[in-house]
């Protein structure tokens, strides 16, 4: 599986996203998930170590859980105070849909590290995207950990210097980070510097034409894999946006009508909202649907 | 008890294969001076990660005057060892070259007097008083060097770590590097030289460790 076309991966990994952002209740997102699970056992990648580091995010599911319940009306209440209500179904499963969405974008992410990034800058040649931009993409990727790196570094000689940085008050680590903004600005531009001149010592865009030494082709295991995951993504696409399941396991159409450039916030708040407009009117608006 | 004992300490990066450092057995005095010399990748500076708590051993232990560096944070550390790291530049973060020198000092908690007349006197030494106010990082490679080693002489270590300091330092700035070192030797303070100059270490060390295939070689000269 890992000699699958970088391409092919491109479209694995885009499947997979595009389902985990549309689906919208925590059953088929468990069902998505593991899916993806199995699919990166295919690629041999073991996912266990990465799972364990999820644990940092439970406090904020948590959060989310209680916000989710709190503000998202409807749904059976399962515990309140005072009248407000703290616990809900819907904040409950809202909480899960949101563990699952992550767990499966960083896990199909994870499929990008079994080809080299320049088999993906080759992958975005072919595809006909620029040199230029593919380049971009690559170097970006490639100094990410570096950069990360160097600001690990960083810290540790602040912190040896006698700054610590788990104990300093809210207000102070703001104001800390900002005095230190400008230098690391500074640094990550010297270093885009020197690369823009080595690689233009070494002719870099000195001819419109580049030949490269190795052209990908897809084999037809590459086909067979991106025909399933392409028609599997849209038949289900095809499902939620006829809503033929019933609305409580798929949610609704309209939040494929939401434009991109609305907020996030949107996108992730009215799918939430809408399924509990169901919850409090199952029989008219199902049966609407079905009419058209 | 030495001052830094390291116990059965082993080392691998996460995710790698190769052990670094193999099972070692290390003491080293806040006094003399120590130089750790080995080939390229031989893992000095992973060494000396481990003697400042920056990293963490995989296997054993290393210990602070008697107290588990785990047990410490890392300004707790940086008071009783100064560092200067093998890249100056991830150790530069100040707006301006003065600013390096006192944010340690200042943070010491000494009277702003006090900080003034520290940090002109080690400009001066250094000679790096015309740059007081430019920014750092705009500084020459041997410039930068010298302000990341100044910034953390000034603040008085019981115990200096350098990481290749000579490295891209021209003859005469080596010389007030070394007179430096003997000077801060002979007030009963360690230092702890990680380098290739031979000659340099020659003319200071008085103890040499070599690193070879992840052991500990004790040998006497460079
Ligand atoms: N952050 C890191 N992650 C993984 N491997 C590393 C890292 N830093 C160093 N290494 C590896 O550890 C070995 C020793 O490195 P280092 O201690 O820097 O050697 P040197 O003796 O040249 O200072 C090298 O082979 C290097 O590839
Ligand atoms: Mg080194």
């Amino acid at each position: 599986m890992n000699k699958l076309d970088p391409r092919t991966k491109i479209v694995i990994i885009l499947c997979l996203s595009t389902l985990a952002v549309v689906l919208n209740s925590p059953i088929p997102l468990l069902v998505l998930f593991v899916l993806t699970l199995v699919i990166l056992s295919t690629f041999r990648i073991n996912f266990i170590g990465i799972m364990f580091k999820f644990k940092k995010l439970l406090p904020l599911l948590l959060v989310m859980l209680i916000v989710q319940s709190v503000f998202a009306a409807g749904g059976e209440t399962l515990l309140a105070y005072k009248g407000i209500n703290i616990l809900t179904s819907n904040g409950f499963n809202a909480a899960l849909c949101i563990l699952f969405r992550m767990l499966i974008l960083f896990s199909s992410a994870m499929l990008i590290m079994t080809s080299s990034s320049k088999d993906y800058v080759l992958a975005l040649v072919q595809l006909k995207i620029p040199y230029e931009i593919a380049f971009m993409v690559m170097v970006a990727f490639r100094f990410l950990p570096v950069f990360l790196e160097e600001i690990k570094d960083t810290l540790i000689a602040v912190q040896l210097r006698g700054v610590d940085l788990k104990r300093i008050a809210w207000g102070n680590k703001v104001k800390f980070y900002t005095h230190f903004f400008t230098p690391l600005l500074w640094s990550v531009m010297l270093k885009a510097r020197q690369l823009a001149i080595t690689m233009e010592a070494r002719a870099f865009r000195v001819y419109r034409r580049r030949t490269y030494l190795r052209v990908l082709r897809y084999s037809v295991l590459d086909y067979y894999v991106m025909a399933f995951f392409l028609l599997t993504t849209i038949m289900v696409l095809f499902y939620v946006s006829l809503d033929k399941f019933s609305p409580g396991i798929f949610s609704m159409t309209d939040h494929f009508q939401l434009s991109p450039g609305k907020p996030l916030l949107t996108t992730v708040a009215l799918p939430v909202l809408h399924c509990q407009k169901y919850k409090k009117c199952p029989d008219s608006c199902s049966s609407g649907l079905i009419k058209e | 008890m030495a001052f830094i004992d390291l116990i059965n300490v082993s080392y691998k990066y996460p995710g790698q294969q190769r052990t670094i450092l193999h099972d070692i057995n290390l003491s080293i005095w806040n006094r003399g001076c120590t130089a750790v010399t080995g080939s390229n990748g031989s893992g000095k500076t992973t060494l000396s990660k481990l003697l400042l708590g920056i990293l963490t051993p995989v296997t054993g232990l290393v210990k602070l005057n008697g107290q588990p560096l785990t047990s410490m944070t890392l300004p707790q550390i940086g008071r009783r060892i100064g560092y200067v790291f093998q890249n100056p530049d991830r150790q530069i973060f100040c707006a301006t070259v003065e600013e390096e020198i006192s944010f340690g000092l200042q943070n010491q908690g000494l009277s702003p007097d006090q900080v003034l007349q520290k940090v002109k006197a080690i400009l001066d030494y250094f000679e790096l008083t015309r740059y007081a106010h430019t920014f750092p990082l705009a500084l020459s490679a041997g410039e930068k060097r010298r302000l990341a080693i100044a910034a953390v002489l000034a603040l008085e270590p019981d115990l200096l770590v350098l990481d290749e300091p000579t490295a891209g330092l021209d003859p005469y700035r080596k010389r007030l590097l070394g007179d430096y070192l003997e000077k801060i030797i002979a007030s009963h303070k360690g230092v702890v030289i990680i380098s290739h100059d031979h000659q340099f270490i020659a003319r200071y060390a008085t103890r040499f460790i070599r690193l070879k295939n992840g052991q500990v070689v004790e040998g006497q000269g460079a």
